[in-house]
């Protein structure tokens, strides 16, 4: 009889890696299985030349300091992990075509310049944030179990405002200046979603994390941080198979009892897939085990944000080339519903994200030379039919488009210094990732899809006993901070359950 | 003075977020399964394998052959002049790959058609089996397209002045059918350097080229033969320049390691920036003594103790080969793709053991070194060794 694991996790990414780690510390019998020859998913580097890229980390949010530790670093710290933090200076830079705002972090800071940029905006900035308090109050009450109709009303009123009403709504209830706001709301392309849809409470979450506490960069790629949790899982017992993709879960009676890869049947208790639902329900799940009911649900969803990224070996150092922010918005509108209209097709998309690592950790390149990451998050249909012998003039185009907005606006010059090049379209993260469209984000956050709303209906989506789906399409949405905690608090689920029935 | 708070707005609303969530649900079409167009072009330009039958084969000299491989479904993945295509091969007990650039032209492959041109390596293994064993008919599988020894039209000059010796002309033919058919844009002028004119491969091809197409050009170049219409000697500085424009220009090399040392010596004449200069990857070395930096083994035979999913062995191999090299002699089927570091398709995790990386092939990710992993293809081993290699 092959040997029976507690778990089988489908996939590596950032919540594989977690949810494999918060079984393996606690005992339980854990199998890794990842397609790539790598570990991380969207949390990994690549080398070109004397280059080494991070892959799609802008920036963590929810780091913070030893002496004040954010989820991210309490849960590393949990596991045993101690990684070496760089901090961004400034939160981020935004330029559109009517203002260039620098932004601090620290939240005093923050609302002090945005009163610089926008007099008589300081109030209700800082009330934004004290809503943000507010809703991780709100998400501690309901995260108790007993809810009571009265106390939650008479408590926790702004939690329920913000988690049902849009950014731009509250935004505008709260006062605050039209400029204000348009700089507020800057972080938005993290989560893909616009802000008349996006609620209020999620994207408080992600700016107050960015905010209160300085963004960070591990001091080796995000590598580090994927390597960091693999040895976790492997110095505790666990298991990983690399270039090993599941071709299957095996199930019997509504109930998934394990995984076909590496040419055999491999039993577990639990699967945990790392992958999208859509992806399960396609090609690892045989059809009659999925209810129509998760078909529906599926059919119901939009996938979110696709990357397009240009990664960029310079020359030249940051500082001979004028480089000074690590984050950079590049916009052409600055209303935030305008830029997520334009990111519909790459010829009205305008929107740059850009980052220079040396600017946090000066030698994350070779003395002299700098790198610089280019993105822009399109929507779904942006990147339709192209015919494999158009492509590399067609991503060289688009490329081209993004360096020369980038050049415009910052007015620098990199084309003439470029050392190596990548070019990472929906297809290499396709490629890669296995996510439908290649979208590192999952499903788009809505009106009617926001992260409160799954989680309280979570246990009515779930698609089969002992099957459960962790990442970026999982309740929390997408971002490094949010995929660890996920796959970290459906670990802990498992680790009860396996524990309670002996 | 304003209020700066959230009362205008209702609380209530909270209640409506689950029913209209499955209202949503109930109203939706059960999702059908889909393959969006990244995922599709993903799935056609970089399969997982591909199985390819021998064509046709085409003597090119006396010691190299062209071998016309095509889609066994009559399709091939496309890709870009300059890549390779890692064979997967079974010499008797050896399991082992080989890269070979793709000579064809990008559109041929559209055809599903590519071709590799192999020329006998003395005592070389992969060369010698394919040579002696390979007829119409033979199956073969491949990789997708890989590598980066390509024209990137935002990096490089508009000028390429390609350095070839031997058959490490292959991508450059590649390169200039590309250009001849309108898939690349840029000026090419092939130094293609052979020992006397009966060595020189695709000769016919790469002339009819140059004849038809005014951006390629091609000049023969030969070290122990004095003929009119060729140049004579080594490929240097003084050659360069005198084939290469006024602008500032791009140099691709592809051959040997000799060569390599040499040109890379006299390109410094030239006073070209780094950007500009480009190799192609040039394979395992069987040689580490001569290799820059080596310690030294313990012994000249080593015990690896390999474990590769849930399956553990322990083999002895000769400290003069890389660790792939072991593995695939003790019949271990272990990933790999291009044989130089470069790739990191072979990366495994050394658990212990001490080893040798030469700093020139060293192109593991950062954290690798501190997390023990390795990329076997160019690290030999000192002592003896336990690994986890991944799976193949």
């Amino acid at each position: 009889m092959e040997k029976q694991y507690d778990a089988i996790v489908i996939g590596a990414g950032n919540a594989g890696l977690a949810c494999a780690a918060a079984m393996a510390i606690n005992g339980l019998t854990v199998l890794v299985l990842e397609k790539n020859s790598v570990p991380g998913g969207s949390a990994t580097s690549f080398r070109r030349g004397r280059f080494e890229f991070e892959a799609a980390l802008h920036e963590l949010a929810s780091v913070g300091t030893k002496e004040d530790p954010g989820s991210v670093m309490r849960l590393f710290s949990s596991f045993g992990i101690d990684i070496d933090w760089q901090y961004e200076k400034n939160a981020f830079r935004v330029i559109t075509d009517s203002y260039d705002a620098t932004m601090p972090a620290g939240i005093e800071d923050f609302c002090r310049e945005m009163e610089r940029q926008v007099p008589g905006s300081f109030d209700s900035t800082l009330a934004a944030f004290k809503i943000a308090a507010k809703v991780g109050a709100g998400i501690e009450y309901l995260k108790g179990g007993e809810i009571d109709p009265k106390v939650l009303f008479n408590e926790h009123a702004d939690f329920m405002r913000a988690v049902s009403h849009s950014v731009d709504e509250c935004l505008d209830a709260l006062g605050m200046p039209k400029k204000a706001q348009d700089i507020f709301k800057t972080y938005w392309p993290y989560l893909g979603a616009p802000t008349d849809k996006l609620d209020f409470a999620h994207y408080m979450i992600m700016v107050d994390s960015y905010i209160r506490k300085r963004p960070a960069m591990p001091h080796l790629r995000s590598h580090e941080l994927s390597l960091a949790l693999e040895r976790v899982i492997l110095n505790n017992g666990g298991e990983i198979f690399y270039n090993c993709p599941a071709k299957g879960i095996l199930t019997k009676d509504g109930k998934a009892y394990g995984v076909v890869a590496d040419g055999k049947e491999i039993y577990s208790r639990t699967v945990v897939a790392n992958c999208f639902p859509d992806t399960a329900f396609e090609k690892l799940l045989p059809p009659d085990a999925v209810p129509e009911r998760a078909l529906k649900i599926a059919g119901a969803r939009k996938l979110s944000s696709l990357f397009f990224s240009v990664y960029l070996g310079l020359n030249k150092s940051a500082e001979e080339l004028g480089i000074t922010d690590y984050s950079v918005f590049l916009f052409d509108s600055s209303d935030s519903g305008e830029q997520y209209e334009r990111s519909a097709s790459l010829d009205t998309t305008c929107m740059v994200v850009s980052n220079c690592l040396n600017c946090v950790i000066p030698d994350s390149s070779p003395e002299g030379t700098s790198t610089l990451f280019i993105t822009t998050m399109l929507r779904d249909k942006a990147w339709g039919e192209v015919r494999p012998e158009d492509y590399k003039r067609q991503k060289n185009s688009f490329a081209k488009k993004l360096i020369e907005i980038y050049e415009k606006k910052m007015g620098v010059s990199v084309m003439p210094y470029i050392e190596e090049i990548v070019i990472a379209t929906p297809a290499t993260f396709a490629r890669y990732l296995g996510t439908p469209c290649g979208t590192p984000y999952g499903y788009e956050l809505s009106d009617w899809d926001t992260m409160l709303a799954r989680i309280m209906n979570a246990k009515n989506e779930q698609v089969l006993e002992d099957l459960y789906f962790v990442g970026a399409h999982g309740e929390r949405g997408d971002g490094y901070s949010t995929t660890y905690s996920n796959g970290n608090s459906v670990g802990a689920r498992i680790v009860k359950g396996v524990k309670k029935n002996g | 003075m304003a209020e700066h708070d959230l009362n205008s707005l209702d609380p209530m609303a909270f209640t409506r977020l689950v029913p209209t969530r499955e209202a949503h649900f109930a109203k939706a079409e059960p999702k059908n399964a889909t393959e969006y167009p990244p995922n599709r072009l993903a799935r056609i330009l970089h399969p997982d394998c591909q199985h390819l039958t021998v064509a046709a084969i085409e003597d090119n000299t006396d010691s190299a052959k062209t071998y016309t491989l095509k889609g066994r479904d009559g399709s091939v993945a496309y890709f870009d002049a300059g890549q390779y295509l890692s064979l997967s091969l079974k010499i008797g007990d050896v399991v082992t790959t080989r890269p070979y650039s793709i000579a064809s032209s990008p559109r041929e492959s559209l055809e599903g058609v590519y071709k590799i041109t192999v020329k006998r390596v003395e005592g070389g293994l992969a060369s010698n089996y394919i040579l002696d064993n390979w007829t119409v008919g033979s199956e073969v599988t491949a990789s997708a397209p890989l590598g980066f020894f390509t024209y990137e039209p935002l990096r490089d000059a508009d000028t390429v002045i390609a350095v070839a010796g031997g058959s490490g002309i292959t991508p450059f033919l590649s390169l200039a059918r590309a250009i001849d058919e309108g898939a690349e844009e840029l000026s090419l002028t092939i130094l293609y350097g052979s020992r006397r004119e009966s060595d020189i491969l695709h000769r016919a091809e790469l002339d009819e080229i140059a004849g038809r197409c005014s951006k390629v050009k091609v000049v023969y170049v030969l070290s122990e033969e004095e003929k009119e219409g060729f140049e004579r000697g080594f490929i240097d500085a003084e050659l360069i320049r005198k084939y290469a424009p006024d602008t500032v220009f791009s140099v691709f090399l592809c051959g040997p390691a000799g060569m390599y040392s040499f040109v890379d010596g006299e390109l410094e004449a030239l006073s070209l920036e780094r950007k500009y200069i480009r190799h192609e990857v040039h394979g395992e070395s069987y040689d580490p003594e001569g290799l820059r930096g080596y310690p030294g083994a313990c012994a000249e035979t080593v015990k690896i103790t390999v474990k590769q999913g849930n399956t553990e062995r322990t083999v002895t191999g000769s400290n003069k080969d890389t660790i792939l090299r072991i593995l695939e002699k003790a019949s271990i089927a272990a990933p790999s793709h291009c044989r130089s570091g470069e790739c990191g398709f072979c990366r495994s995790r050394l658990v212990s053991g001490r080893v040798f990386i030469p700093e020139e092939s060293d192109r593991r990710r950062l954290a690798d070194e501190p997390y023990g992993y390795i990329h076997p293809c160019c690290t030999y081993p000192l002592t003896d060794l336990e690994i986890e290699v991944a799976l193949s």
